[in-house]
């Protein structure tokens, strides 16, 4: 089973490997799983840009603004339209929710050339809102549904208690329901996070200025003509796209493995 | 509405007049008071001759001061993210394109319309130039682009690997195949285990449009029919050069895989024979390939070599920017001074004339083969949906590089969809 | 139940239903529109042009062939990418050494972005440098260059997507499992059914619910495949893994920029995943319960 699972990440190890050896050693045949001698040269490459082909370094902080600002969003926005739906009633609220979960059916091809109109016309496009916006709404729907769930088991007697002490909806909101949903706010987070991280298809077409591009556009647009030269690059731009998502993952390995499973299994 | 406009009328005016001044040959002195510009600059050079145009840029910084932000994207996305950068006023302040995507960019409004006075005035002249590469900017009379350099096709033979085929003479040379029967009968010599005999194409030589329209040409035939609006592609002398395209690999099997890297495959000795852009050849040197260059063989009618000059263009900006085109046009005239140095580093016979009588570059054997294959140059028709029915032509040709369709029908279906292309 | 002035509900709701109407709602209907016209990307102007987008789309045979290997990419990774992961699941359940670990390894490739992992298998599958098949080729397997062949470049495709996903998945069994009381285990033991009639008899029919998440999420998810595609074969070899998705990026932001054609294609999409969804919710209406 060890085996099984060393042999799950070799094709992830390759890519490490392949990113600190020398250009000439890439394609040597039989492959060769040590790099020796090894060099941070692809790294120096694809961060500081000498060769200029990709701006990784200015993608990283593309990325991480994006992701960041799109977690904020999709958070605020779904905690906020959750509660309602969870603790009140009021009129449309069935039709509203049907609505938001009738919407994770729509396949984001559906509205990706009309999108792009819009967001021409807003002049957001190659902008962080052209990009942090259209992924929030893209994750809304879900983190309206995730959230309300999870509203749905808190005991009702805590916001009673607030309520006959005088506090109004909003202070019940911020100052008893958020903090005690941490869990499903933490795993709505991330999976926001990777959402907006990962994104591919939007921002290949939403960015036009090439120092704008987030990781997975600058990464896919440095398979150049050439293998033996562009992969030493390509791999340690994978390598370093990875990495934060594998500190977060390492870090927070049991908030994670529980969002996944809290998204699953309430589904 | 109408103050605005004679408002933006007043503007333009002054502006023009600042800038005619500007261009008057105190250039130098004068744009040293300014503080300088820096422009955006794209282009698709991804290989190794990315690297050059890196160096070039900048020692031409260190000269005048200009700043360039070069973004290399590979041309197919490159093109891509004009289209759809320059209607949103995103697009960049000069790029690299080639010939063959002048008509359609012209067509979508993409390109600025370069004043022919203007272009003399900053020292380009017809003369100076090889009269297809001046031509290829010009789009119904007008002039979008001014040329750079001419690549082109070669014929590249990995000496090792044919000596082991036994196909290398007393004196060290290595055969070369004046036919395609010849050529059919060497590539099966040499074919044996994973090393092959004859490729065409850098990258996915399946899908290789540049190969297969050097063919065509060869054998007569053409994409469009003269009218350039009906496709010629069903005629018996495309479907021919789609059988042997088809041949090479599905039937003969001499031929790389259809995704391969035949750059990395000759580079590794696994491939002997192989027709590839001139591009590649610093690269193989630096490599340390034992390899020998031969002009483009006659595979069919007559020896077509099909070029492709590199031009410079300039996308329609937001706004009109008097300070950053004076340095585009700066830019584009330091290179074309330079451009020999272009020519001995990356390998690419230049536009202009003048380098070509250098003794440095006549003095290389690789120079002179591309130089020696200029009558025989052929370029795609200037048409705007030229590089849509190229679009269309590359899964087609790929299924029949690899067997999966029929050539005759393949052909066929091809001309059906590139008729069917809306105007 | 919380009732402090009528307009409350919608106070809370209103930022988020403004970035939901605005960027999800109105895209839609948008499209449909777009989709009876002949839009195109840098042109002002567009005319009404009725049913032509739809009907060009019976004649375009390569909008067929990628609407037929969608399907077929939908079809053949549903096996692999249900039980996988089932079987990982319950090997991993049993309470072995290392299990975090183990977990770990197996979910780690799901935090990696598509491009990542596209770019990953390229590298591995290259036919000339390539490790996997200089490996098979040791082990005497005879290979091909996967990615270049139309018979196996779908497969490969899949073998990547399950590489992919296959650790989400195990995490999401794993939580089923745990589920399970461990008394219905300990009685069936009891009653002499041992490992194997165990799992056929109580794991599987327990895990319907998560089966069903499992098989809906996925299939909803490959009728959208786009990364792997485009990163790996771009479609090819010829049209052999041109996916819907693929065709519509190409027809409207890479070869075409045909707005309108590209819209009635997506809305030709939408309307399959909604037969299915509601074809799918028929049949297992009334035999789950959660």
């Amino acid at each position: 089973m060890v085996g099984f699972a060393i042999l799950w990440l070799l094709p992830a190890v390759w890519v490490l490997v392949t990113s600190l050896k020398l250009t000439e050693n890439i394609i040597r045949v039989p492959p060769e799983w040590i790099p020796w001698p090894a060099t941070l040269v692809h790294y120096g490459e694809v961060l500081f840009s000498s060769s200029r082909t990709a701006r990784i370094g200015r993608a990283f902080v593309n990325s991480a603004i994006v992701s960041v600002g799109t977690v904020a969003l999709v958070v605020l926005t779904s905690a906020m339209a959750a509660y309602p739906l969870a603790r009140m009633r009021f009129r449309g609220r069935n039709v509203i929710f049907a609505l938001l979960v009738g919407s994770l059916m729509i396949p984001n091809a559906v509205v990706l050339v009309p999108q792009y109109i819009l967001t021409h016309r807003l002049g957001w496009l190659s902008t962080y809102q052209g990009l942090i916006v259209p992924e929030a709404a893209m994750t809304f729907a879900f983190g309206v549904f995730l959230l309300r769930q999870f509203f749905l088991t808190m005991p009702a007697e805590l916001e009673d208690a607030a309520r006959i002490d005088g506090a109004g909806p909003w202070r019940i909101f911020t100052r008893i329901l958020l903090p005690l949903s941490q869990p499903a706010l933490g795993a709505l987070a991330i999976f926001a996070f990777r959402s907006a991280w990962n994104d591919f298809l939007w921002p290949l077409i939403a960015v036009n200025k090439p120092e704008m591009f987030p990781l997975p556009v600058a990464l896919a647009l440095l398979r150049g003509a050439y293998s033996s030269e562009s992969y030493g690059p390509i791999m340690a731009g994978a390598t370093l796209s990875a990495l934060p998502l594998l500190v977060v993952f390492l870090l927070a390995n049991r908030r994670i493995i529980e969002g996944a499973r809290v998204s699953g299994l309430k589904g | 509405m109408d103050r605005t406009l004679t408002k933006v009328d007043r503007r333009a005016f002054l502006r023009a007049a600042a800038g005619a001044t500007a261009s008057l040959p105190v250039l130098t002195r004068r744009a040293s008071a300014q503080p300088k510009p820096t422009i955006s600059y794209w282009n698709g050079l991804t290989g190794a001759d990315g690297k050059i145009m890196d160096e070039l840029i900048d020692q031409f910084t260190k000269d005048t001061g200009i700043r360039i932000e070069q973004q290399r994207i590979p041309w197919a996305d490159l093109y891509a993210k004009l289209q759809v950068s320059v209607p949103a006023g995103q697009g960049p302040d000069l790029a690299l394109i080639h010939t063959i995507e002048v008509p359609h960019f012209a067509n979508d409004g993409v390109l600025e319309a370069i004043d022919e006075s203007r272009a003399t005035a900053k020292g380009f002249r017809a003369d100076d130039y090889l009269p297809s590469t001046w031509q290829g900017g010009v789009y119904q009379g007008k002039r979008y682009a001014l040329p750079l350099d001419v690549p082109q096709h070669l014929l590249y033979l990995n000496v090792k690997v044919m000596r082991e085929a036994g196909l290398v003479g007393s004196d060290g040379k290595p055969k070369i195949p004046a036919s395609r029967d010849e050529l059919l009968a060497m590539a099966k010599q040499i074919t044996k285990g994973d090393t092959f005999g004859f490729s065409i194409g850098t990258v996915n030589p399946g899908k290789y449009t540049w190969g297969f329209q050097n063919l065509l040409w060869q054998n007569g035939a053409n994409v469009y029919a003269a009218d350039l609006k009906r496709a010629a592609l069903a005629e018996p002398a495309a479907i021919e050069v789609a059988e042997f395209w088809g041949a090479i690999h599905a039937q003969h099997k001499v031929a790389l895989p259809a995704n391969a890297n035949c750059r990395d495959a000759f580079i590794a000795g696994k491939l002997g024979i192989w027709i590839a852009g001139s591009w590649n050849f610093t690269g193989l040197r630096e490599a340390k390939v034992d390899f020998a260059v031969s002009p483009v063989p006659r595979l069919f009618k007559q020896p077509v070599v099909w070029s492709m000059p590199h031009q410079f263009t300039f996308p329609r900006p937001k706004a009109a920017d008097n300070a950053k085109r004076d340095a585009a046009w700066a830019y584009m005239r330091w290179i074309s001074d330079h451009v020999a140095e272009w020519t001995l580093k990356a390998g690419q016979v230049s536009a202009l004339r003048k380098p070509h009588s250098d003794p440095r570059i006549t003095g290389d054997p690789v120079l002179r083969t591309l130089l020696a294959q200029a009558p025989n140059w052929q370029g795609g028709q200037p048409t705007p949906k030229w590089v849509a029915a190229e679009n269309l032509t590359r899964p087609v040709i790929e299924s029949v590089y690899i067997g999966q369709k029929p050539a005759a029908a393949a052909m066929q279906d091809l001309a059906r969809q590139i008729n069917a292309l809306p105007d | 139940m919380v009732r402090r002035g009528a307009l409350t509900p919608y106070l809370f709701l209103a930022p988020g239903l403004a970035l939901f109407v605005a960027f999800r709602v109105y895209p839609l209907l948008d499209g449909l529109r777009l989709s009876f016209t002949n839009a195109r990307l840098g042109r002002a102007q567009y005319a009404f042009v009725g049913l032509a987008n739809y009907e060009r789309l019976l004649e375009d045979t390569r909008f067929h062939a990628s609407l037929v290997n969608t399907a077929f990419y939908a079809v053949a990774s549903t096996l692999p990418i249900l039980a996988i992961p089932l079987l990982l699941a319950v090997a991993l359940n049993r309470g072995i050494a290392l299990r975090t670990f183990l977990r770990s390894a197996f979910f780690f490739p799901f935090t990696l972005s598509v491009v990542t992992v596209g770019l990953t298998w390229l590298w591995l599958l290259d036919p000339v440098v390539g490790p996997f098949n200089y490996y098979l080729k040791a082990l005497g397997i005879p290979v091909r260059s996967w990615l270049a062949d139309p018979t196996t470049a779908m497969w490969a495709i899949i073998v990547t997507s399950v590489w992919w996903v296959t650790g989400y998945y195990l995490v999401i069994y794993l939580a089923g499992l745990q589920d399970i009381p461990r008394e219905l285990y300990e009685a069936a033991a009891l009653d002499g059914a041992g490992g194997a009639r165990a799992f056929w008899a109580i794991t599987l029919p327990l895990l319907r619910p998560v089966f069903l998440f499992v098989f809906v999420t996925h299939v909803i998810g490959s009728f959208q495949i786009f990364g792997q595609v485009f990163i790996l074969t771009q479609g090819g070899p010829g049209d052999a893994t041109r996916t819907v998705v693929q065709h519509l990026y190409e027809t409207a932001f890479q070869n075409f920029f045909l707005f309108g054609s590209a819209s009635a294609m997506a809305w030709v999409l939408f309307a399959l995943i909604l037969v299915f969804s509601l074809l799918q919710f028929r049949l297992l209406r009334g035999h789950t319960q959660y």
